[in-house]
């Protein structure tokens, strides 16, 4: 049970706004963690700011016992860190092969056997090594989007809700290779579909206009109605 | 039909010459999103620099050279100094470059001095060739093979290599390139400086071509290089060519039925663009 | 905001007063000529504000109206007869074609985003110069043509005066504008054009009523710079003009209006100076680098300009001496 990522305390003003005021959580290694909260709650901006891409304007980061709380962003991803934005990020007329490509930092045994796997899990993409990213459904790009950042840094993947938008078969598919991936990595994940995050989240922290409101397992959290109901909105 | 070659390829060998200014433009705009105004004074100092270098060497190979040198180092100084402080600010970019052009050129008459330079072409490229009763200046066409030349090399580049592939991408969207681990600022120096080596190229072969070099011939290229990256689609290297290709000719053709409406020819084209296909003529939306 | 137009009110007021008297006490021909030219470029430098201060558009097009300004008040004047009538009315009749011109060209240029509205902006003033060369009819190209100027303006120091006078008016028209409802909307559409738009305001719509004061006022500018010279030439369109205007904006300080006026008196005040010096040391007939140094250095370290950076430097010493805490003011650059 090692901790792999650790929030803590972190604050980020974007302009003049004070988004995220007070963030804490931990991603153990092998684990799936899930940022749960209402639209606008700040998930998103947590895992921006885990990137350096909204640096945190107060407390600490760590990730494997290194502080990247200033690091720029390309150093924090070299740390070992993968990103899987809301919009995928897919560069669209580059090809599945160059999306691919632009993420992996040498070519060596280990990523290719990595690009193997998870080409394996997404056979999609290898039917259309050649196509333009900008040309693939919005599941293939979801794929996409997934095998890129784990080529390129498979220690830690931040991924940004990878339900949005999809069919419900599409989903089913995703949510089969984070939990395969999982056995490689270690996932922290942004999810607004409590069914799909309940199903594959081991933990996770509920966060609430830019705060952390609690964290726990994900099994605990299926049976607490008065939580679920005060911040998601359901059940 | 001597008359229509020679205007085709006097228009041809113009039009590589803009596209060498052009690509470096479109190139930085499209991945850093600066539009660079100072970039007119780097094709001028690639001019002076590649006659200096001639009058001292005497050989054109290592006046270009030379030509090349001196736009690796004024990349590097400008992309420093100049650029890296207003990343991201337009207004700032814009007035901030266009100081810097007034440098470089004023620079040019102080190094140089005031007066414009009488250039002689490299003897082996002096000359032309008779075919039938058409006459071919040989150095127009050794500008021609230069500039496809420089476009193959750069395209393959950008097709085949890993840092290419990275330039791509960061057109495209340059968050996504960081958080892939790649440290977009140093793209950003390399492709600056290639930008304005291969205005330097431009500037060190349009020197003998003209025959005359002067310090303003900066700001007047930078003119034809801006309206052939709007033309071309910002951001896009064979659009560039296309659209280099495009206002070499018309410039050509008008310059010889319509004197002097040439350059009004191509601001009107231009102006047309803008209005009413911003993205460029060969660029696919999106 | 009331205390930083104090502050101008009693500097303008001096100065006004000064400049007033100063033709009285001094009959140097040399001083007259060189401050009513820097009366006339203050007025260009103020119209460029409008677009650059107050509104954040960048425009390489903007002699393209001083010069029709230009041409107007030397071909009326040349044509129908040099009288102070025709003089006003070729005012009038300046403002009113720039005022149409600068309304059809904004309203297609100024949807664009800065980059290409530049770009735009360098192109029509090329074609308006090459239109100028061509129609030699009216302008005689490039060589230009003399006319003569109103009996009234023989007198250097009558002109001077009217200059003067013209200069305080529009300073006091444009602070009035900028004072507005209507001002206040440029600015904000400077600060986030996003933001003004989602607010439901048409930002198009201010940008081109900005597009036209500036135009409007730059011809005016034209008029009086044609009369200052009696002559005319394509010279009044080219890039030179529009990069004077926008150096003295940078350098006096953008979006205060008073600052171009002094942008303008410290650039021809050291052209004069610096030219003056290239006699001597030759390295001054260059003199155009050290402002293309200045400028860049004002653009990197005082983004604000002359005015501006006096302007935060007594905001910072009132903020300390009321005991507040200092707020960075790094965002606001």
């Amino acid at each position: 049970m090692n901790t792999l990522l650790k929030v803590d305390g972190v604050h980020t003003h974007i302009k003049q706004y004070h988004i995220l005021q007070g963030i804490s959580f931990e991603a153990i290694e092998g684990q799936v963690s899930v940022l749960l909260g209402r639209n606008g709650a700040g998930k998103t901006t947590t895992l921006k700011t885990i990137l350096g891409l909204t640096p945190a304007s107060q407390g600490r980061i760590t990730f494997r016992d290194i502080d990247i709380t200033k690091k720029p962003t390309h150093g924090i991803a070299n740390t070992g860190i993968g990103y899987v934005p809301e919009d995928q990020g897919i560069f669209a007329s580059l090809t599945v092969e160059e999306n691919m490509k632009v993420a992996m930092r040498k070519e060596d045994e280990a990523t290719l056997a990595k690009r193997e796997y998870i080409l394996d899990l997404f056979p999609d993409l290898k039917t259309f090594w050649k196509k333009d990213g900008g040309l693939l459904s919005g599941g293939q790009k979801q794929m996409l989007a997934m095998a890129r950042a784990f080529v390129g840094n498979s220690k830690l993947l931040l991924i940004d809700e990878p339900s949005k938008g999809l069919a419900p078969i599409v989903i089913e598919k995703v949510m089969e290779a984070i939990l395969d991936m999982k056995k490689h990595t270690t996932i922290v994940l942004v999810e607004q579909n409590f069914i799909m995050a309940s199903r594959i989240g081991d933990t996770y922290t509920l966060i609430d206009n830019g705060e952390t409101v609690q964290s726990g397992l994900m099994q605990e959290l299926i049976h607490d109605e008065q939580v679920k109901r005060k911040y998601l909105g359901i059940g | 039909m001597e008359l229509l070659t020679n205007l085709t390829i006097n228009g041809l060998a113009t039009g590589m010459l803009i596209f060498l200014l052009a690509a470096g433009l479109t190139l930085i705009f499209g991945l850093m999103d600066v539009l660079n105004f100072a970039h007119g004074g780097l094709f001028a100092w690639g001019a002076y620099s590649s006659v200096w270098f001639y009058a001292l060497t005497d050989s054109f190979v290592l006046a270009i050279l030379g030509a090349i040198l001196t736009g690796v180092i004024l990349g590097f100084i400008t992309e420093k100094l100049i650029i890296k402080p207003v990343y991201g600010n337009h207004v700032q970019q814009i007035l901030i470059t266009l100081g810097f052009m007034l440098v470089l050129t004023e620079m040019l008459k102080v190094v140089f001095g005031p007066n414009q330079i009488a250039v002689r072409t490299p003897e082996n490229l002096v000359g032309s060739w008779e075919i039938g009763d058409v006459i071919i200046i040989k150095y127009r066409v050794f500008i021609i093979i230069v500039g496809f030349l420089v476009f193959g090399i750069f395209q393959y580049i950008l097709k085949k290599t890993k840092i290419g592939l990275i330039v791509r991408a960061g057109v495209l969207n340059k968050e996504m390139v960081q958080t892939l681990g790649i440290n977009i600022k140093n793209v950003f120096l390399y492709v600056f400086i290639a930008g304005a080596s291969l205005a330097a190229i431009g500037g060190a072969l349009f020197a003998p071509y003209s025959g005359v070099i002067y310090a303003e011939m900066g700001m007047e290229y930078a003119i034809l290089g801006f309206i052939v990256v709007v033309i071309g689609g910002m951001g896009s290297f064979p659009g560039s060519l296309l659209a280099a290709i495009l206002v070499g000719l018309v410039g050509s053709y008008m310059a010889y039925y319509v004197p002097s409406l040439s350059l009004a020819v191509n601001m009107i084209i231009m102006a047309i663009v803008l209005i009413f296909r911003p993205q460029g003529l060969f660029r696919a939306k999106g | 905001m009331t205390s930083k137009y104090q502050w101008n009110n009693i500097f303008l007021s001096i100065m006004v007063i000064a400049l007033f008297i100063f033709p009285f006490v001094t009959d140097s021909r040399t001083w007259t000529i060189l401050l009513t030219q820097i009366f006339i470029f203050s007025i260009l430098a103020m119209s460029y504000d409008i677009l650059l201060g107050y509104t954040g558009i960048v425009s390489f097009g903007h002699a393209m109206f001083f010069g029709m300004g230009a041409y107007t008040t030397a071909v009326m004047l040349d044509r129908i007869e040099p009288t102070i009538g025709v003089f006003v009315l070729s005012i009038a009749t300046g403002m009113l074609i720039t005022g149409i011109i600068s309304f059809i060209v904004g309203l297609l240029t100024l949807r664009l985003k800065s980059h290409f509205f530049a770009m735009l902006t360098l192109a029509l003033s090329g074609l308006f110069l090459v239109l100028a060369e061509k129609w030699r009819s009216v302008t005689s190209g490039n060589d230009g043509f003399t006319f003569r100027a109103p009996e009234f303006f023989k007198d250097r120091m009558m002109f001077y005066l009217v200059v003067l006078v013209c200069m305080v008016v529009v300073y006091f028209v444009l602070r009035r504008f900028v004072q507005s409802p209507l001002g206040h909307v440029l600015v904000a559409v400077r600060e986030n054009e996003q933001r003004t738009k989602s607010l439901g305001y048409n930002t198009l719509h201010y940008k081109v009523i900005a597009s036209v004061v500036a135009g409007v006022v730059a011809s005016l500018a034209g008029s009086l710079y044609a009369i200052s010279l009696r002559f005319v030439n394509t010279s009044v369109l080219t890039m030179d003009i529009t990069l004077d205007a926008l150096l003295m904006t940078i350098i006096g300080g953008v979006g205060t209006l008073i600052g171009p006026i002094i942008g303008a008196g410290v650039i021809e005040l050291s052209q004069h100076f610096l030219s003056g010096l290239a006699k001597d040391y030759p390295i001054f007939e260059r003199w155009i680098i050290f402002f293309g140094i200045l400028y860049i250095l004002v653009v990197i370290f005082f983004p604000s300009g002359i005015v501006g950076t006096i302007r935060q430097a007594f905001h910072k010493r009132k903020k300390q001496s009321v005991g507040k805490e200092e707020q960075s003011n790094s965002e606001e650059l």
